[in-house]
């Protein structure tokens, strides 16, 4: 019985991963080889000719600029915030428990209702942010209503919603670091700020090379928060590759630009995983 | 019979392997006896459905437990926003589970499905009735579409505060933007009309260009917004929105379909655009307000011209080996159940079949009498021929998927984006929008 449990389990994953994962990318990046005006037309065979029309298209270059602007600030703030509430929650205090339930909660709200939830709240006319501020005699605040500022309400909604993660994870390894290192600190005179930058952050640099590295790829794949609160607009300030992708493919039909728009992403992002690893290598077992 | 022994508790292999084999075996017998079975039943009818308001997925549900008890044909709806459609319609074509009949809410893609005889005429069910105008859209005499309501955006307007202020109906361009500027009061604003990348501003903001004559195509299909005669009419209106976005409320760049709605019906704004919905909403939500909102058509900049924006719906039928069920179905729906249909959402479904306006049973409704007055105002916008009736995706000499790829590809918005935000000169945005469109239909 056990000689075959390992095989079978590892059988199951393996076909799981073919079936679900493999088979699907491999069909996706075989769509971009291919001209169709819509699902149901007949693929003719364009080679390269997809990626060469992306390649040369100011939209594409604007976003992956974009993508990076985006994931680029929200995965900085979300980690340093990140940081900053699990040293705060480490702490013992009455009420720590509670808070630490609460610090948790954005993550577990769906992107829908969170996005649509902001968006009411800082509505130009009904939304409760923009009469309170009107009560108080400030001017409103055009949330979405220049380049700039979509982008930084997309970022907003993003720290939002999943600093809690970065939160969770890192008062997770915080509470592994043995306390004797602190004490060892204290004696050679370190006051807090060092112990944090000579004790914490090296210990905990494996947990926060994982969080950047998974927070970086979900952020720059990152698709409901800017297709729920701007669309990609206005004038494609917030479009990103995975936007600029379904709006190929979905709504002007054109399903081998929009693989190779997805093809393309993949390839960034494996570059910037290798970039990532040569730069910060995780730590070697032991 | 003997039972053999688990081995602490687990299965034996032989167990196991007898197990399987016995759940094969039933497997392949279902198996070969199900097309009898199959054959001795009727194929249920799959509905896509796209309206997805409480009321009329009520109607879909009790339609569906109605036609099981008549016809002993089940009818599975699902229903998905409009946006959604076209691609689940594709998706069930290419993966061999085709829906018998589904919603479309833009006939390009009514186009492209013919093309590709992915669906069948629907004379037979159409031929009989009257229609209002520009609205069956014909490809060499064929009905390809049942289309159930035109949904046009008009603009709405306070005739209270039109009253109170003194104002009369505007007829030109200028008229109408010094109307919103009278209105701008404190929290209430003089207009919204939505400015974004999305469906709303394609649908509420770009009458005002159709009443002024302005088209996007010749008769070859050449984009002529940026020719001689068009340009400094599309320029014109670009100055026209312009000014009228100074009396907007924050947020009009992004505004969708619901911030039109909920600030209509709260009275946050003077004018909007929106079709027949506001007064339904306004009924339930804020009833003084239904009494104090008027409609008019968009103007043009001289008072010459008026035009309303297409926001029509209808069904096809797909070609399956179903058709024959799904057209009979058809048939049922679009007689015995086409008034129940449209009181699911009175107002708003303005009828694009003439008859139904003189119908009784359909003006019995509680929402049709109290709006009458309204009504009557939408059935003449799609009877008077003088009415410019038309869309992006309905521009150009006929039906054609490239006017469709102008809408989605949201060219226009981002020519009022052009101006608005980045204030670029108005000529120069006409310029850079035609160009974009030569480049998404090419």
């Amino acid at each position: 019985m056990t000689r075959w449990l390992l095989p079978g389990f590892l059988g199951v994953g393996v076909l799981a991963t073919l079936l679900l994962i493999v088979g699907p990318a491999l069909y996706a990046v075989s769509l971009s080889f291919y001209d169709m005006p819509s699902l149901t037309a007949d693929p003719v065979w364009v080679g390269f000719a997809k990626y060469a029309q992306v390649l040369a298209s100011a939209a594409f270059w604007n976003a992956l600029w974009n993508g990076i602007v985006y994931a680029g600030l929200a995965i900085v703030l979300q980690v340093v915030l990140g940081i900053g509430f699990a040293l705060l929650l480490n702490q013992n205090f009455i009420g720590r428990s509670l808070l630490r339930g609460l610090a948790f909660l954005p993550y577990l709200l769906p992107t829908v209702v969170a996005v649509l939830v902001f968006k009411w709240m800082v509505d130009g006319s009904l939304g409760i942010v923009t009469i309170l501020m009107d009560d108080w005699g400030l001017p409103p605040i055009y949330w979405f209503e220049t380049e700039t500022a979509s982008m930084v309400s997309v970022i907003m909604i993003s720290v939002w919603l999943w600093t809690p993660f970065v939160t969770t994870t890192f008062l997770a390894g915080l509470q592994t670091v043995p306390g004797q290192l602190y004490e060892a600190a204290r004696v050679d005179g370190a006051g807090p700020i060092r112990q944090f930058f000579h004790v914490t952050l090296p210990s905990l640099r494996p947990i926060l090379t994982v969080i950047i590295l998974l927070r970086g790829v979900w952020m720059f794949n990152k698709f409901d928060v800017v297709w729920l609160a701007t669309g990609g607009g206005p004038l494609g300030a917030t479009e990103h590759l995975p936007v600029l992708s379904y709006r190929e493919a979905f709504a002007l039909y054109d399903i081998g630009s929009g693989a190779a728009i997805a093809t393309l992403s993949f390839f960034v992002l494996m570059v910037a995983v290798a970039i990532y690893f040569r730069v910060f290598p995780m730590e070697q077992g032991k | 019979m003997t039972y053999e022994k688990t081995k602490g508790g687990v299965w034996t292999r032989r167990q196991a392997l007898k197990g399987a084999g016995a759940l094969g075996m039933g497997l392949a017998l279902s198996g070969l006896a199900a097309p009898a079975l199959r054959a001795q039943e009727k194929r249920p009818i799959r509905f896509l459905n796209c309206e997805t308001g409480k009321d009329t997925l009520a109607f879909f549900a009790r339609m569906a437990t109605e036609y099981k008890e008549k016809a002993g044909v089940e009818v599975i709806v699902d229903s998905v926003p409009l946006d959604e459609a076209f691609t689940k319609i594709t998706n069930g074509i290419r993966s061999g589970t085709p829906y018998d009949v589904a919603n479309v809410g833009f006939i390009g893609q009514v186009l492209l499905l013919a093309e590709e005889e992915q669906i069948v005429p629907l004379n037979e069910l159409t031929d009989e009735f009257k229609w209002g105008n520009n609205i069956l859209f014909p490809i060499d005499g064929k009905v390809y579409w049942y289309p159930f309501d035109y949904n046009l955006a008009l603009i709405y307007y306070r005739k209270d505060l039109y009253e109170a202020k003194g104002l009369s109906v505007p007829n030109t361009w200028d008229a109408f933007a010094g109307n919103c500027e009278a209105l701008v009061e404190g929290r209430q604003k003089g207009c919204l009309f939505p400015i974004g990348s999305n469906g709303a501003a394609n649908w509420m903001s770009f009458a005002f260009l159709w009443a002024e004559g302005v088209k996007l195509f010749d008769d070859e299909w050449n984009v002529i917004i940026d020719n001689d005669e068009m340009k400094p009419k599309a320029a014109a209106y670009l100055d026209f929105m312009a000014r009228l976005y100074a009396t907007m409320p924050p947020g009009a760049l992004q505004a969708g379909y619901s911030d039109v709605l909920s600030n209509l019906v709260a009275g946050t704004v003077a004018h909007g655009a929106y079709a027949g919905r506001v007064y339904e909403a306004a009924a339930r939500d804020n009833p003084d307000m239904g009494g104090r909102l008027g409609i008019m058509p968009y103007m043009d900049s001289a008072g010459k011209q008026t035009a309303v924006s297409h926001g029509y719906d209808g069904w096809v039928v797909l070609k399956t080996d179903n058709t024959g069920n799904a057209m009979e179905f058809m048939r049922w729906l679009t007689t015995d159940r086409m008034v129940d249909f449209l009181h699911s959402a009175p107002v708003h479904f303005q009828p694009a079949r003439l008859d139904i306006y003189d119908d009784q049973r359909w003006r019995d409704n509680a929402l049709i009498k109290q709006f009458g007055a309204e009504i009557d105002q939408m059935r003449n916008l799609v009877t008077d021929g003088s009415v410019v009736l038309t869309s992006i995706d309905t521009q150009g000499p006929r039906p054609d998927v490239r006017p469709g790829k102008v809408f989605e590809s949201f060219v226009m918005p981002e020519m009022l984006q052009n101006k608005i935000l980045r204030e670029m000169d108005s000529a120069e945005a006409v310029a850079q929008a035609a160009a974009k469109m030569r480049d998404v239909i090419k």
